[in-house]
């Protein structure tokens, strides 16, 4: 088995504060990696990494047999590569509808024409509505995102993060804030839209992790402690002193 | 094709219409002032593109009116027998380069960095508009003849006013149009997400920094393209074109008329042309009135006179409020 993405020693350092201290692992095509890890791990800043809102301060990231290291952000999108916010961050004044299509149009090479529209694109438009209707906001495609409840808001985000049809997806606490209702039916439509493709997620919600993940590795102070399947992560001595306890 | 669309293009129809009627219903006094009003016109779109869309405060902008005024100016008296079209598009050619360039150098510093490095490098063009008096004929300007106009099957002789003021309603009207249809297009929608959401952007695939840099030359070729009517109508140029003093005005212009809106900037620089010329008739103050005017509408109305007649427009009824606040839609005339 090739792998797909490889992590290799990542470090990175905020003027002198070690985030990261040599992140190392593997993830293999359609696997199912959650990341998870308590607050101030290094959680976030290694998707910054990998998605390339951050340099490393050493170390490499290959995509494919592809070095990422050096490439910016949208290189790394194109490449089929794409990520969602914790805090959300979505175009706040624009409707559903024009926010999932802003990934549609660039993934179909719609990004700086001075002539086209993208009002005029058929198939644009309908492949933004699929997307709709994949994270359950169709039925208010038209409505500006500041007007949506924070649940909803949440599955927009979700809905830009697929709009450029990427094979590996970053999803960062997707489910943060959400009540147990939500959490629950955001699982399911997590793991619909996600089905075929790569997922790595960062959770706290130890429900969602062992409901999706099939693999799961424990960040500690910067380092992986721990990587495996979710049956050994749960028994495994060193996991529950730092993070996950005694039941 | 929507209803919305229709009542934009029946506009845009109506507009034209009454720009060709104009000559025959005013006096040439007047006639002056409104081919000086629609060269104006495409300088606030193509700032305001730039403020209001992109969201980008430049100090700057006239170094790309003044680069057009001078550059249709030189050429015309350098090359004997350049016709107006290719004086033109030197000037654009010109302004289309020293907008790349200087993007180059302005864009990789944000916010009021940008500001300053953009007054700073208008500065420096001044400086060399004033002390390279070979060329640009310094403080005293340069004074040319617009050359006629030759179509192929026929010739029109441009120095009556009539004539080149449907050659400059034409053109300009062009540009303006082609503007307003670029906020619809992918590259004016992607500008306009930039400002929203930059960062959201990037991991969307797009290159902002590109983005930026070719709004910037784009709207650097617009204000040149005016600048070089500017030189045409008046048959004169000379540094102020491209001093500091042409920036505030495309920035007044820009406000008085409201960065919210596409044809805002357009009613701005009717309303600023117009008023300077009758203040400056009443008295040789008219700055000061012009400044006081100024204060009070951005103190009062700081989105502008297009904010008052959309305000107008939301008491009609039957007008339902459908404009978002400073979105894309607003953008039509």
């Amino acid at each position: 088995m090739t792998d797909y993405l490889c992590i290799r020693e990542i470090h990175k350092d905020f003027s002198g504060l070690k985030v990261l201290t040599g992140v190392d692992f593997t993830v293999s095509e359609k696997q199912r990696q959650a990341v998870i890890g308590p607050n101030g791990a290094g959680k976030t800043t290694l998707f910054n990494i990998i998605s390339g809102r951050f340099k490393a301060s050493s170390g490499s990231i290959l995509f494919k047999g592809q070095d990422l290291s050096a490439k910016p952000a949208h290189v790394r999108n194109r490449l089929g590569l794409a990520r969602s916010f914790q805090i959300t961050n979505v175009f706040q004044e624009l409707t559903v509808f024009e926010n999932i299509r802003s990934g549609v149009r660039s993934r179909n090479g719609l990004r700086y024409n001075f002539f086209r529209k993208p009002d005029n694109n058929r198939r644009i438009n309908e492949r933004t509505e699929a997307i709709a209707e994949e994270v359950g906001l169709k039925g208010v495609m038209h409505v500006p995102a500041s007007a949506l409840s924070y649940g909803q808001q949440r599955a927009l985000e979700i809905g830009i993060t697929l709009s450029t049809e990427p094979e590996l997806i970053l999803l960062d606490e997707p489910t943060a804030g959400m009540t147990r209702e939500e959490t629950a039916q955001a699982i399911s439509m997590i793991d619909r839209v996600t089905a075929g493709r790569t997922l790595i997620i960062i959770e706290h919600d130890m429900d969602v992790v062992f409901s999706l993940a099939d693999t799961i590795s424990v960040l500690h102070y910067g380092r992986i402690l721990a990587s495996d399947v979710p049956e050994k992560i749960r028994n495994d001595q060193r996991v529950k002193d730092a993070y996950l306890g005694e039941e | 094709m929507t209803s919305q669309k229709k009542a934009s293009y029946l506009f845009i129809a109506l507009i034209f219409a009454l720009g060709v009627l104009m000559p025959f219903m005013i006096k040439r006094y007047h006639l002056n002032m409104l081919t000086e009003i629609i060269v104006f016109a495409l300088y606030a779109v193509s700032y305001n593109l730039l403020l209001g869309y992109a969201g980008l405060l430049s100090f700057g902008h006239a170094m790309f009116f003044g680069m057009g005024a001078f550059t249709v100016a030189v050429s015309l008296i350098h090359i004997p027998g350049l016709s107006m079209w290719n004086a033109v598009l030197l000037a654009l050619a010109m302004t289309t380069v020293v907008g790349f360039i200087t993007g180059g150098f302005l864009l990789r510093h944000k916010g009021a960095y940008f500001a300053l490095l953009t007054l700073a490098f208008n500065s420096l063009f001044y400086a060399v508009a004033t002390k390279w008096h070979k060329i640009t004929g310094g403080d005293d300007g340069l004074s040319i003849t617009r050359p006629d106009l030759n179509l192929g099957f026929t010739t029109i002789k441009m120095a009556d006013l009539t004539n080149f003021y449907y050659v400059t309603l034409v053109v300009i009207g062009v540009a303006i149009v082609f503007s307003w249809y670029f906020t619809k297009t992918a590259m004016g929608q992607t500008v306009l997400l930039m400002r929203e959401n930059e960062e959201r952007m990037k991991f969307l695939g797009y290159n902002t920094n590109i983005s930026r840099l070719i709004l910037f030359t784009f709207t650097g070729a617009l204000a040149g393209l005016a600048g070089a009517f500017y030189t045409l109508h008046f048959q004169f140029v000379s540094q102020s074109a491209i001093s500091v003093d042409m920036t505030t005005t495309v920035l007044l212009m820009t406000f008085v008329g409201g960065t919210g809106t596409f044809w805002g900037p357009i009613l701005g620089a009717f309303v600023y042309i117009i008023l300077q010329n009758y203040l400056s008739d009443i008295t040789d103050r008219w700055p000061l009135f012009m400044g006081l005017i100024f204060i009070v509408m951005v103190l009062v109305i700081p989105g502008g006179l297009s904010q008052i007649i959309l305000s107008i427009r939301r008491l009609i009824p039957g007008k339902r409020n459908t404009d978002r606040p400073v979105a894309a839609e607003e953008a039509s005339p």
